[in-house]
């Protein structure tokens, strides 16, 4: 592994999430190891209309029990899940609702649309009302950057601030980026994470268009079959995920528990189509390859992968493809598993919930499956680690995510070493 | 001056734009120092039923200049733009239509909001007509990091590739983070910088609720006001602009005309409120004072501020204080000047469109004036460069960019 000074190593000591398999890390990680699935009939509209009708929704979530109720309504639900995450990975550090330093403390979330759903409704309204009716706190609910600000409001971190907006690599980008504003001085502490919050027709109905969709309405706890050959699409899911990084220095003075350390990360661009990944996977290949080397390691340290198996039809063979290019015959011996099995695609917010899965992977010693796996496919012959959750020694994890625009991110987390 | 290792420093190699002011750089620079205003009605949507009918639109562009007319309906406004601008940088740089090495050639584009409007648009066809009839290319449109796909496709920049999206602050910070993306070994060339276009209904909904807009709309020319005691807000731009940066050593290896040099950057947030600035500046203080110290500079050395100055009534008042907290004494010897003015607000593309300018400056030692500005307003008492533009030796510049969400970057560049 590379050597790195003290202040340029990165440390995870706190993690939040809700995801549609729960309302914090706890209630996820233990559905993602009993190989359940989140994706239900949608709820959250009437979607007799369309022709999906399922989706990752997280169930049962009371904004108020993390904002005020006046604040609360002056936000999009993607605001509402980000705080929720950080006020767990907050006090999962020790941290409660204070920083150590707020002018070394940052955020950088990653999103794919932002609160688009409160824009429509402020439209909608527009059109039916008029002007004067629609409140200014819709007007800027469209904007990405707003989850990160209500972040850095709570919390006062006042230093760095970003939103990094590269599709279904942002919540992966979003830590990766982090990780290098603490390496280069910029901060001591980030919150750091991924968000998306768009269950809604518009999404869905776009979706079905580009047949990118798990079409089994009437089983949508077996729809998404990433690398089964009976694959069809992903479902589209909400939700997020924040961690608190530290430089580790800063974390080992003040006694801080750490969870592992972020080794390595690369973000790249296939290059080649909007919306098709490069055949080939050579944007893929690459984006692995640099992360690895940027670890320090070689491939032959990377004890497991989380696959962005999005369960598509083109994604995973890909995915697949590349990691051969990558890692040759041990390939076969590396497990690869889809989180997206159980808690579908949450877009911006994907790539951080699957990096507080990578970190508990190397914590808990376990492996969650790809589960609704039961048909091989050929071109999908790795280790996906299918239906049952594994024990495994676990020290340094590789997490994939690769999304519309030819946008790649990957990280790697080790187990903390002194 | 920081003391950087060759192969940390980074300089600026190329230019692109396109503004309301013209289709490319020198346009747009040769208006900016004659004083002329960009912003007049508009022409881009029917804005009869809202308060604010004008804005800073993009004149007499065409996008099948760029790609072909299929790809065009399918990419929304600011990827066409960004592509000019990108396309233009190139060539300025010496480069045509590739880079050097593309496995170390990135792009990182600013955009608040990107082409969301066609997500509108699609939500009416759905309403209407049913969820089948949604353009299939609809969804890829309406996301911010179509710019940056574009470029990075275009040019086959197949390293690091980003989007940021902090709102007013995204093209500054753009820049800042692709320089950094050099510095750290992750590139040695990146196209950087930032694109917009918000001349559409939606957006001119949520500005109009907002309150930050002029409603001048019988003087679109004189409606921009920055600084000025008159002022009453912005008016909405779109535009593009993108630079080549490059790691110094592969600069001077490959003979390139070195513009200047990215030599600090600092991006933070006010944590304070969603709309509002913090009163008293401090974001904005200490963004400029870590993008100085980042630089290695003194606040003294800096010779000109673009300032983000967009005319509303709290944020050059702002701004102003920041200013004077920082730079003391010296903050009434700094000529400060807005090019919002004449431009328009263009979002995610301001902070961009401004650092082009900056490099402008530099090259040029001329600084473009601050227009309409008239009545003197006692909280902005700085040298704002008047009306008419100015010769003056700059070799440092800052430029600052403070925006929605609290999020504030700013930019020091120097001569070579």
């Amino acid at each position: 592994m590379r050597q790195r000074k003290l202040e340029e190593r990165v440390v995870i000591t706190g993690m939040g999430a809700v995801t549609p398999l729960g309302l914090n890390v706890d209630e996820t990680w233990r559905a993602l190891v009993a190989g359940k699935s989140g994706i239900t009939r949608i709820t959250q509209f009437d979607p007799s209309d369309l022709p999906i009708q399922i989706a990752g929704e997280v169930k049962g979530f009371d904004p108020t029990d993390y904002v005020d109720f006046k604040e609360a309504r002056r936000m999009a639900r993607t605001s509402h899940l980000s705080l929720a995450a950080a006020a767990q990975a907050m006090a999962d550090a020790g941290l409660g609702d204070q920083v150590p330093d707020g002018e070394r403390a940052g955020v950088v979330m990653g999103t794919g649309v932002g609160g688009f759903d409160v824009a429509i409704e402020a439209w909608d309204t527009f059109r039916t009302k008029g002007l004067r009716k629609v409140s200014p706190f819709s007007a800027t609910a469209l904007l990405a950057n707003m989850p990160a600000h209500h972040i850095s409001l709570r919390y006062q971190c006042q230093a760095y601030n970003s939103t990094v907006v590269t599709a279904c690599a942002s919540g992966t980008q979003a830590i990766g980026e982090a990780a290098e504003v603490i390496r280069r001085g910029g901060a001591d502490l980030m919150l750091a994470g991924g968000i998306e919050a768009l269950i809604h027709p518009i999404l869905i109905a776009a979706f079905t268009i580009m047949r990118v969709l798990a079409a089994d309405n009437d089983h949508p706890e077996t729809a998404v079959k990433p690398f089964d050959a009976r694959r069809d699409g992903f479902a589209s899911s909400e939700g997020s995920a924040v961690m608190v990084l530290e430089r580790l220095d800063r974390a080992i003075d003040r006694g801080a528990r750490i969870h592992a350390e972020v080794i390595g990360f690369a973000a790249n661009t296939d290059a080649y189509h909007v919306a098709i990944p490069d055949p080939e996977g050579m944007g893929a290949i690459r984006c692995m390859r640099w992360a690895i080397e940027n670890a320090g390691i070689s491939p032959n340290e990377v004890h497991y992968i989380n696959a962005h198996g999005p369960g598509t039809e083109v994604g995973d063979p890909i995915e697949t493809r590349a990691i051969k290019a990558i890692f040759g015959e041990r390939a076969y011996q590396i497990p690869v598993s889809s989180t997206k099995s159980m808690i579908g695609h949450a877009l911006g917010g994907a790539g951080a919930i699957e990096a507080m899965a990578c970190a508990r992977t190397i914590t808990e010693g376990i492996i969650h499956p790809t589960i609704n796996y039961q048909v091989p496919d050929p071109d999908c012959d790795l280790d996906y680690v299918p239906n049952v959750a594994r024990e495994a020694d676990v020290a340094v994890t590789l997490s994939n995510s690769f999304g519309l625009g030819g946008q790649n991110a990957c990280l790697l987390l080790g187990r903390y070493e002194e | 001056m920081r003391r950087r290792e060759l192969q940390s420093r980074v300089v600026i190699t190329g230019l692109g734009m396109v503004t309301a002011l013209g289709l490319n750089v020198d346009e747009t620079w040769q208006a900016l120092i004659a004083g002329k205003s960009g912003i007049a009605a508009v022409t881009r949507f029917d804005a009869s039923e809202l308060p604010v009918r004008i804005g800073g639109e993009v004149k007499g562009f065409d996008p099948a200049g760029y790609m072909d007319r299929k790809e065009v309906r399918r990419t929304p406004r600011c990827a066409h733009l960004a592509l000019a601008a990108a396309t233009e940088a190139m060539a300025d740089a010496g480069l045509g239509n590739t880079v050097p090495d593309p496995d170390r050639s990135g792009v990182v584009m600013g955009v608040a909001n990107g082409g969301v409007e066609a997500g509108f648009e699609g939500w009416e066809t759905l309403k209407a007509h049913g969820p089948r009839r949604i353009p299939p290319f609809m969804l890829t449109a309406m996301l911010p990091n179509m710019p940056a796909f574009h470029l990075g496709q275009r040019f086959q920049c197949r390293g690091f590739n980003s989007t940021v999206t902090t709102a007013c602050a995204s093209g500054t910070q753009a820049i800042g983070e692709a320089a950094e993306a050099i510095r750290r070994g992750a590139a040695d060339l990146m196209l950087a910088g930032g694109a917009e276009s918000m001349i559409s209904l939606c957006f001119y909904v949520s500005l109009s609720v907002l309150r930050v807009l002029t409603t001048d709309n019988e003087h679109p020319e004189r409606a921009m006001k920055p600084f000025d005691a008159r002022r009453d807000g912005f008016a909405c731009a779109e535009g593009a602009a993108v630079m080549v940066l490059e790691r110094l050593d592969r600069a001077l290896e490959r003979g390139a005309r070195i513009y200047g040099e990215v030599l600090g950057y600092a991006a933070n947030t006010d944590a304070h409120h969603f709309a509002i600035p913090d009163p008293v500046g401090a974001g904005a203080a200490r963004c400029m004072k870590w993008a100085i110290e980042n630089a290695g500079i003194a606040p003294g050395e800096v010779d000109y501020i673009n300032a983000h100055g967009p005319a509303t009534e709290v944020g050059d008042r702002t701004e102003t204080t920041a200013i004077k907290a920082l730079f003391g004494e010296h903050a009434y010897r700094v000529p400060v000047s807005s090019t919002k003015s004449m431009i328009g607000h263009a979002s995610g593309a301001a902070g961009a469109i401004e650092a082009v300018v900056c490099v402008k400056t530099m090259d040029e030692a001329v600084i473009h004036p601050t227009i309409n500005y008239e009545v003197p307003d006692p909280d902005c008492d700085l040298d704002y460069v008047p009306n008419v533009a100015r010769r003056a030796d700059v070799d440092i510049v800052l430029s600052n960019s403070f925006g929605l969400g609290g999020q504030n970057a700013c930019l020091v560049m120097a001569k070579y």
